[in-house]
């Protein structure tokens, strides 16, 4: 393994900390799932570098699956943002409120 | 307590009369309505046929409790399904069957989502029907909850003066007291150590100690007592009867508030007797309040249901005192007070909803001059009027002649207070009578029917009931006495 | 084998006796609502049963010495069981007699005050109801059964005193009937139930005898005996209760007649007669009720001086008068007490039958306008108007100067001469307002000859145009006349019947008791002269003489010495305004409010805990975050 495990592990951090603040910061929901997605690569990140770590192969099985799940909840998550910007004619999260 | 069982599950037949009424009733198209009516009907009726069975079928020379059935539902807690009936539950079983044939029948003139009525209609009986019947903790609290919900339904859609907001409190109101009832009967299986919620078991003497009981019967009293319509928890009921289309405030004075005080009886008195010696006092005061209270409100009223309802208070107030004596007599009067002001309200009611239907209103101001109009469903009206007067004659009579004798004997200046309290409830009925339907004829309402014969079916026999027991009372003293005099022969002991 | 007869009939002769009218009120009820004609026979027929099994009762018992009880199990509660029953003795024997003649011939004389009433039917079920309860009344073997008829007959007379019910004046008459003998009811129901909470039985029989006094302290017999009597207050008419009988006389006058006069407010009296050996023991409650009848007695005839309206009057009277039969009884004058009331049911239906044939004719019943339109001139009921005024005033020799008579010596047994003095008082003052009434009608006095020629036309025609209807009302009133004109001379048979076997006790003649006797006489006959002086000669100025001397006096006595005005006000300021609505106002505001203001501020607090969930997706993904972090930096550092 070139790298260290370390490195692999901070990158990760370093990812969900970007995404974290992509999801929490922008005013925009589509960036907010993007901000979401990187969390996911993240995680992926770490899952990849843990299964090449201890030479198993079920972390990188499930990075697969992750990224299958990540794919659709995109696409759902889009088409809800679509609707969304429809009927209230705004990405910003704040607009979102009739709940009050 | 002796227990028979049964070789045939008659109980449970009527709560499958129920059921079935309801499944039947889902499944006809909507636009059948008189289909659907004469489902009902044949339903209502089937279970009003089993519960008079078992009221004449009921050994009363053996007493106890009989018709038992008993299957074991989760074992762990000890919840069975267990029913059976003895001298308390059957007259209320058979009010039950009477109140329910007679609402579904006033209820045939109703063209507004017919199905829907009809199915909640005998979803709510249902549950009225299993509190009576069952002897588990576990089920009496599943079964109150189940006559409760239907109810909010029927007020909010099909009910008349601010049905939302009588719909809401209603509902409200009883569910404070179910979140009473349920820790008081979960304290209740935990304290008892015998890992069961059978009634007839716990109701064992020496089960609890007195702090337990004083502390579970003031939880069981006040949580039951809400849907009893005790001062000063009261003011739900004239609000919900007031909104209630007429069927719904048929079952709900007429049987709903008497699982109240069923409740009372069955699951605060005969598990805590000793805390019931204890709180008697209290009872007594809370009693009498809301008999005097209930007819001085009943005078300032204008509206024809409103009148009832708290009449209704007032009757109910009789019941509570009957309860709070620690006397057969109290018990017996109690008890027949029940069944007659059940028969007497539904009556009210009943006429009611004839009149409202026809003039669409309930203000009395308004009306005035109905005798001439409609003799004969001012009579039924004026009948139990009188019934709930106290004229002899009628069911009434009897129920608060055994719970003055009680009150006398053991509270004599709160008995005195009651007695006079009895001319205020006459002069609060007669002046409605009189505005209502005496006076000249109102030429708005002159060109309307009086009761035909097949309307006037429900009311003949509701009043044919109060008639029969003003004469014959000891059908029903009789039986209730089976459960009366072992009852208090064993506290005493 | 006329003892073995008797026995066996005596039975199947009460139930047939009471319950005829029963199920003829329940047949009228139930099928012949729109047949009026076949509703009266059915009425009449089961009351001519009544009244021939009442006629062969006293015949067949005319020595009976021991009272006959039939009694069966009814219910059973607890300690005690209460039996239903029938008591046959003399005295529930001549009371069922009485109600069922006068009953009979009510109903006889309704067919034709009622003729062609939309309410034909219902009026004769009502008839029949309140037949039925009267004479179950009279019969009942326990004062529980007594008292549930007692009720029944209050709830008949409710529905007959409102049988008008589109006149306002007529159900608010009803109205107060019902709720004032209810207030005397109350007390007469505590009063039993006391005495069954301690004796454990309601056996009329027994409530007089030993058992009484030794379960019962004297104190406690007082007590009950005040409450009973309390009751009779109520359906006697009795001071303080007594306006709504005045107000009653808004029913039909026939109503009026057998209700009012003769059986219904007389329950009262019977029930003293009934319970007289309970009440005897003690001395206290029988000074309280003698009082109590001694002014009900005074204050109803100086009311009865000053009324204009002829079945006002005659209500007036009724009050009086059975003021003075409890005055009688609670002077120990039990023969003389049960003996007026005989006399005054036969008189007293009398004169309201015959004034119901001057309403009926007239239309009106003021005593002035009656005269000016030719009252006299309807001779039957004119005359037969005279007797049963005289039969009230006391004169010999109509039946009501034998009972006087027998009163007037129960009085004057008494030591203390002040009641034997209010009742000749009262006797003055009857003479002077019922021959008032008798002088008014037959002497219109000269200003009004005239036009009184021409209502007499018209009287004429209107009464020509009815001749069956006024031969129907004619007839009842000959027999209530031969009846008053012939009963006082049966005295001592009557008494025989009602002291049985045993002899009855002599009345006391003492000079002293002759005097109060002689004086009686006299007095009425000064009334009798003092009504002449001021309405009947010619040169009568026909006002009052209580008009004359005060006006105030007479507003005084005509506005009933305000007792009503009082009620009312009790009624309005503390009953209505005061606790109705101070209950009300405490049921919504504080009740209600209390409750709808908890509801609100759940919802208030609701809403402001929701301010903190606004849309803020965001916020909450970071305080999610950093919820994590910091665990996580609790957990792994």
């Amino acid at each position: 393994m070139i790298a260290p495990f370390s490195h692999v592990l901070a990158l990760a951090a370093v990812v969900f900390t970007l995404g974290a603040y992509c999801a929490v910061a922008r005013r925009n929901l589509i960036m907010m799932v993007l901000g979401v997605e990187i969390m996911i690569n993240a995680a992926c990140i770490a899952l990849v570098g843990a299964s090449l770590r201890w030479g198993s192969l079920e972390g990188q099985s499930f990075v697969l699956f992750i990224l299958a799940v990540a794919a659709t909840e995109v696409s759902v998550g889009l088409a809800i943002i679509v609707y969304a910007f429809r009927r209230a004619g705004s990405f910003d999260p704040d607009a979102y409120n009739s709940l009050k | 307590m002796q227990i028979e069982y049964a070789k045939f599950p008659w109980l449970s037949a009527i709560l499958f009369c129920c059921v079935a009424g309801m499944l039947a009733i889902v499944f006809i198209p909507e636009e059948r309505k008189t289909l659907i009516k004469k489902v009902s009907v044949v339903f209502s009726g089937a279970t009003l046929a089993l519960s008079a069975y078992l009221f004449f079928a009921y050994d009363k020379g053996v007493g106890g409790l009989q018709f038992a059935e008993r299957v074991q539902w989760i074992p762990r807690f000890g919840i069975q399904y267990f029913n059976a009936v003895d001298g308390f539950s059957l007259p209320n079983l058979l009010l039950t069957g009477i109140v329910f044939f007679t609402g579904v029948l006033t209820m045939w003139e109703l063209e507004n989502r017919v199905k829907e009525f009809f199915a909640l209609y005998f979803l709510m009986v249902a549950g009225v029907f299993g509190l009576f019947m069952s002897m588990d903790l576990f089920f009496i609290f599943v079964w109150y909850d189940v006559s409760l919900f239907p109810m909010y339904l029927l007020i909010a859609i099909w009910g008349t003066t601010r049905k939302e907001y009588g719909a809401m409190k209603l509902t409200l109101y009883l569910l404070a007291g179910s979140a009473l009832i349920l820790p008081a009967i979960i304290y209740l299986f935990a304290k008892s150590g015998l890992g069961t919620f059978d009634v007839a078991a716990l109701m064992h003497p020496g089960t609890f100690t007195l702090a337990q009981q004083k502390l579970a019967f003031i939880m069981l009293f006040i949580g039951f007592g809400i849907l009893a319509g005790v001062w000063p928890f009261h003011t739900w009921s004239p609000v919900g009867h007031v909104a209630a289309p007429h069927a719904v405030s048929m079952v709900h004075a007429g049987v709903l508030m008497k699982i109240g005080a069923f409740g009372v009886l069955r699951v605060a008195i005969m598990i805590c007797p000793q805390g019931w010696q204890y709180w008697a006092q209290l009872m007594a005061a809370l009693a009498t309040i809301g008999i005097v209270y209930g007819a001085l409100v009943g005078l300032r009223q204008t509206d024809l249901k409103y009148v009832i309802g708290y009449s209704s208070v007032s009757h109910m107030g009789l019941v509570g005192l009957g309860l709070s004596t620690v006397t057969p007599e109290g018990l017996n009067g109690a008890v027949f007070q029940m069944f007659a002001h059940g028969v007497m309200t539904a009556l009210l009611f009943s006429s009611v909803g004839y009149i409202y239907d026809r003039t669409h209103t309930k203000a009395i101001p308004e009306l005035g001059g109905l005798s001439r109009v409609m003799p004969v469903a001012s009579g039924y009206f004026i009948l139990a009027a009188l019934g709930g007067i106290g004229v002899p004659g009628l069911a009434n009579f009897w129920g608060e002649f055994m719970v003055f004798i009680a009150a006398l004997k053991v509270y004599p200046l709160r008995g005195v207070a009651v007695v006079l309290a009895l001319v205020i409830t006459a002069l609060f009925m007669l002046r409605v009578v009189q505005r209502t339907f005496y006076g000249p004829e109102n030429p708005r309402w002159s060109h309307l029917p009086d009761i035909p014969f097949s309307l006037g079916l429900p009311r003949m026999i509701l009043a044919s009931v109060l008639i029969v027991l003003g004469f014959f009372p000891s059908i029903l003293f009789d039986m209730i006495q089976t459960a009366t005099i072992p009852f208090m022969n064993g506290l005493l002991r | 084998m006329t003892a073995f007869w008797s026995d066996h009939a005596t039975l199947p002769a009460i139930v047939l006796a009471t319950f005829a009218p029963f199920a003829a009120f329940f047949a009228i009820m139930l099928f012949t609502r729109g047949r009026p004609r076949l509703s009266a026979r059915l009425s009449i027929g089961a009351i001519s049963v009544s009244l021939a099994c009442a006629l062969y009762l006293p015949c067949v018992h005319w020595r009976m010495e021991q009272p006959l009880e039939y009694t069966a199990q009814w219910i059973a509660s607890g300690s005690f069981s209460i039996p239903f029953g029938f008591l046959v003795d003399p005295l529930s024997l001549l009371m069922l007699t009485i109600v069922a003649a006068i009953s009979f011939l009510v109903q006889m004389y309704s067919l034709g005050y009622m003729a062609g009433d939309p309410g034909f039917s219902r009026y004769y079920a009502f008839m029949s109801l309140f037949a039925w309860a009267m004479m179950s009344l009279t019969v009942a073997s326990t004062v529980l059964q007594l008292f549930i008829f007692w009720e029944l007959v209050g709830l008949s007379s409710y529905l007959l005193i409102g049988f008008w019910f589109e006149k306002f004046s007529a159900t608010q008459a009803g109205k107060k009937a019902f709720v004032m003998t209810r207030v005397g009811d109350a007390s007469f129901y505590i009063g039993l139930l006391l005495v069954l909470l301690h004796m454990g039985n309601l056996d009329i029989l027994e409530l007089g005898g030993p058992k009484a006094t030794e379960s019962m302290s004297p104190g406690f017999i007082t007590l009950a005996a005040l409450l009973v009597f309390g009751g009779i207050v109520g359906k006697s008419a009795q001071f303080p209760l007594l306006t709504w009988l005045p107000d009653a006389m808004e029913g039909p006058t026939p109503v009026s007649a057998l209700l009012h006069s003769a059986t219904m407010v007389a329950a009262g009296v019977y029930l003293f007669a009934r319970l007289f050996p309970f009440f005897s023991l003690s001395s206290t409650a029988m000074t309280v009720i003698l009082a109590v009848g001694t002014i009900s007695m005074l204050l109803a005839s100086t009311m009865a001086m000053v009324s204009r309206d002829i079945k006002r009057v005659w209500a007036y009277s009724t009050i009086s008068q059975l003021g003075l039969m409890i005055m009688a009884l609670a002077a120990g004058g039990w023969f003389a007490g049960v003996f007026h009331l005989t006399t005054h049911a036969g008189f007293k239906a009398l004169l309201f039958l015959c004034s119901g044939v001057f309403l009926h004719t007239y239309e009106t019943g003021d005593i002035f306008e009656l005269s000016a339109r030719g009252g006299r001139n309807l001779k039957i009921p004119a005359l037969t108007l005279a007797v049963g005024a005289a039969a009230l005033s006391g004169l010999p020799p109509f039946s009501g100067y034998f009972s006087k008579g027998a009163v007037m010596g129960a009085l004057s047994g008494l030591t203390n001469p002040i009641w034997a003095l209010a009742a000749l008082v009262g006797v003055l003052l009857t003479a002077y307002y019922s021959f008032r009434v008798v002088f008014v009608i037959f002497f219109p006095g000269s200003g009004v000859a005239e036009s009184s020629v021409h209502s007499h036309a018209a009287g004429e025609g209107h009464e020509g145009g009815h001749a069956e209807t006024y031969r129907a009302m004619a007839w009842p009133l000959l027999v209530l006349a031969g009846v008053t004109l012939i009963l006082g001379f049966f005295e001592a048979p009557l008494r025989g019947f009602l002291f049985g076997g045993a002899t009855a006790p002599e009345a006391h003649e003492s000079v002293y008791a002759l005097m109060v006797h002689y004086a009686a006489i006299g007095l009425g006959l000064l009334g009798v002269a003092a009504a002449w002086v001021e309405f009947g000669w010619s040169r009568a100025k026909r006002v009052g003489l209580v008009e004359r001397w005060s006006p105030a006096l007479a507003n005084l006595f005509a506005e009933r010495w305000f007792l009503d005005h009082f009620y009312r006000a009790f009624m309005e300021s503390v009953i209505d305004k005061g606790f109705a609505s101070l209950a009300h106002w405490n049921d919504r505001r504080v009740i209600d409010g209390t409750i709808d203001g908890a509801g609100r501020r759940t919802i208030d607090a609701g809403r402001r805990t929701a301010l903190w969930h606004l849309g803020a997706i965001q916020r909450r993904l970071l305080t999610t975050f950093a919820v994590v972090a910091f665990l996580a930096l609790y957990f792994f550092l």
